[in-house]
């Protein structure tokens, strides 16, 4: 396993020890969800006495996961979560690539200043009222486009794409100015498919945080109807408001999907919730990672 | 960040300014000819900056005033911190803001150090990968999704937890609503959630290090141990320094999406901290005036940590905040 057969028995022992200590923190990361994702898919005969150290599905029914994805509630999360993400991701990169591109120009004059600007926001955050009140005088309480835009520009992600930008080849943009090309079309042309790994790692960025986002939605949006899913797994599983996933008259006469028990309920919910960042969990892998290792990040 | 760019002022060049030598206030203005197309392209973004982070800086006067059901609101000094200062539940929730954010650097910052050395440890290439993968992944969740995920796990009657306590022959009890063991929660959750990822930042530091260095302490007949304590952890050290006061600088955060969903009404008391308290007289209770300045006075104190933490973290180790 470490790839050296001259090991004393000592050596031996302390490289057991270290793959167990790692071993065991990768069962502590996993277990809590796979023992979830059991419960959602066991027999609903069976999940009362379901233990919580079990990562089998005891028996097998897709019922769990079909009922929520059928309950107008959860598609209703999974709609507006999917299209507010999705604005959130396009206007957040496209809006830091213009910026950045303008801020890496080491000639830009007033580049001091509107650094300054940007470093003032990470440095002082004023709290939640005063945001509360800017979205309540621009009449956007209760709507959408109030979380959208939250944090669309983050000052961070910004920071690592002007750091990107300022090592483009000074040649590269020379000659495209000799083509002919202004200065919009190099960024189009030149900078941006220059610079796709970047892209995609802030992409990617944005895409886990606006999908993550549960406070200011809970905050912004009244109308039950706007809210993303995570704010209905909110009030389900934190807020233990089971009557607003099996309905008043199911519960009350334990009809339908109130039969269902409430853990697999909550479990499947979670599930549901995590689908997309497993889904985009590889690239998360394959760009973050590189962008960590390569010093690009801090914090 | 402003130094690196003074530095590449003068290295390159952006866009065909022209060199002759031209007098300031006229390169002022062929500047801004030059230049607009540049002031065009970020016009969206400095737009967003100033609307959504100078605005609320703006709005936060509301600290100094009465607020009025019909404006305009009054004028009315240090009256509003004056009533924050004297109320009780202000300095509990400053304690227990301080004692989680205490609890959680001294118990959650070494985690990560450990595991990127054990990580480090770990020869074969594909199951180090493995186990990355396994662990970063905690790091992706919200904490909607990681508080349901605990709130199944410690449950004392069917959670792993509570069969694991009886596994051992300990009475099983409900650690989240027990004020004893909820901040232990916060800090347990946390780990959960951040030691594998955070791993990653001592994980590069420690991939940087010269490896003639090991050849060197191998020759000397160092042993594995030996070899962590003399040069792995050597060169870490101002990782872990700028880590720690960059930690140093979020003090009085503690983390408002993290006890927002672990929070109930036994526990609250125990674990309510300052963007919770203010969360709670300003948007459920409407006491606007009373939250802004209890926010104002966390934004202002957290500002004074940020910039302390960013020069002693620029000074010691040369890396800053930004």
């Amino acid at each position: 396993m470490f790839g050296n057969s001259r090991r004393t028995p000592l050596e031996r022992a302390e490289s057991a020890i270290i793959i167990s200590s790692l071993f065991l923190l990768v069962v502590f990361s996993l277990q809590p969800l796979l023992n979830l994702l059991a419960l959602s898919l066991s027999d609903p005969a069976k999940v009362a006495g379901f233990s919580g150290l079990s990562i089998i599905p005891d028996g097998f029914s897709p019922d769990v996961w079909l009922l929520l994805l059928q309950h107008p509630n959860v598609q209703r999360g999974i709609f507006n979560s999917i299209w507010m993400t999705g604005a959130s991701v396009l206007i957040g990169t496209l809006g830091t690539a213009l910026m950045a591109w303008g801020m890496s120009r080491p000639k830009l004059p007033g580049r001091r200043i509107i650094f300054v600007l940007v470093l003032v926001t990470i440095v002082f955050e004023p709290g939640i009222i005063p945001d509360y009140f800017l979205m309540k005088h621009m009449g956007l309480l209760n709507n959408p486009w109030s979380v959208i835009l939250y944090k669309a520009i983050n000052a961070w992600y910004l920071i690592i794409l002007i750091r990107f930008f300022e090592e483009i080849p000074e040649e590269l943009l020379e000659a495209a100015e000799l083509d002919g090309a202004n200065p919009f079309q190099t960024f189009w042309m030149v900078v941006l498919p220059l610079a796709r790994p970047a892209l995609a790692t802030i992409a990617l960025f944005y895409l886990v945080f606006h999908w993550n986002e549960f406070f200011r939605a809970m905050i912004y949006l009244n109308d039950q109807t706007k809210w993303p899913l995570q704010v209905v797994l909110r009030q389900f599983v934190i807020g233990g408001d089971k009557v607003a996933i099996v309905g008043a008259e199911n519960a009350n006469n334990n009809i339908g999907i109130a039969q269902i028990n409430i853990r697999a309920l909550k479990a499947g919910m979670i599930l549901i919730t995590i689908v997309p960042i497993l889904a985009i969990y590889p690239l998360i892998l394959k760009f973050f990672t590189k962008g960590t290792m390569s010093g690009a990040l801090k914090g | 960040m402003v130094a690196q760019s003074k530095q590449s002022t003068l290295t390159t060049a952006g866009g065909n300014v022209p060199k002759a030598k031209i007098s300031q206030h006229a390169g002022f203005l062929h500047g801004i000819r030059q230049w607009w197309p540049y002031y065009a392209m970020m016009a969206p973004g400095i737009i967003f900056f100033l609307i959504w982070h100078y605005v609320p800086i703006w709005e936060a006067k509301m600290a100094f005033e009465q607020v009025r059901i019909i404006p305009p609101n009054i004028w009315v000094g240090l009256k509003n911190f004056q009533a924050l200062f004297s109320s009780p539940v202000f300095y509990q929730v400053l304690a227990n803001t301080l004692i989680i954010s205490g609890m959680k650097i001294i118990f959650v910052f070494p985690v990560p150090i450990m595991v990127a050395l054990l990580l480090n440890e770990v020869r074969s290439g594909p199951l180090r990968q493995s186990i990355q993968s396994a662990i970063y992944l905690p790091h992706f969740l919200s904490w909607v999704v990681i508080a349901g995920v605990f709130v199944a796990f410690l449950s004392p009657t069917d959670g792993a937890a509570g069969q694991i306590a009886r596994g051992v022959g300990l009475q099983p009890i409900n650690y989240l609503t027990n004020t004893g063991t909820i901040r232990w929660v916060l800090v347990f959750t946390e780990i959960w959630r951040s030691a594998g990822w955070d791993s990653l930042l001592y994980l590069a530091a420690i991939i940087s290090i010269d490896t003639q260095l090991y050849d060197a302490a191998e020759m000397d007949g160092a042993n594995r141990w030996q070899k962590i304590w003399h040069v792995t952890l050597p060169g870490i050290v101002p990782t872990i320094a700028t880590l720690f006061i960059l930690n140093m600088g979020m003090f009085l955060s503690a983390d408002l999406n993290q006890v927002i969903n672990l929070q109930n009404d036994v526990n609250a008391s125990t674990i309510d901290i300052i963007d919770t308290y203010v969360y709670r007289i300003g948007l459920t209770t409407g006491e606007y005036s009373l939250a802004t300045a209890a926010g104002l006075f966390k934004a202002v104190i957290g500002m004074v940590l940020v910039l302390v933490s960013h020069l002693v973290s620029k000074r010691l180790t040369g890396k800053g905040v930004w």
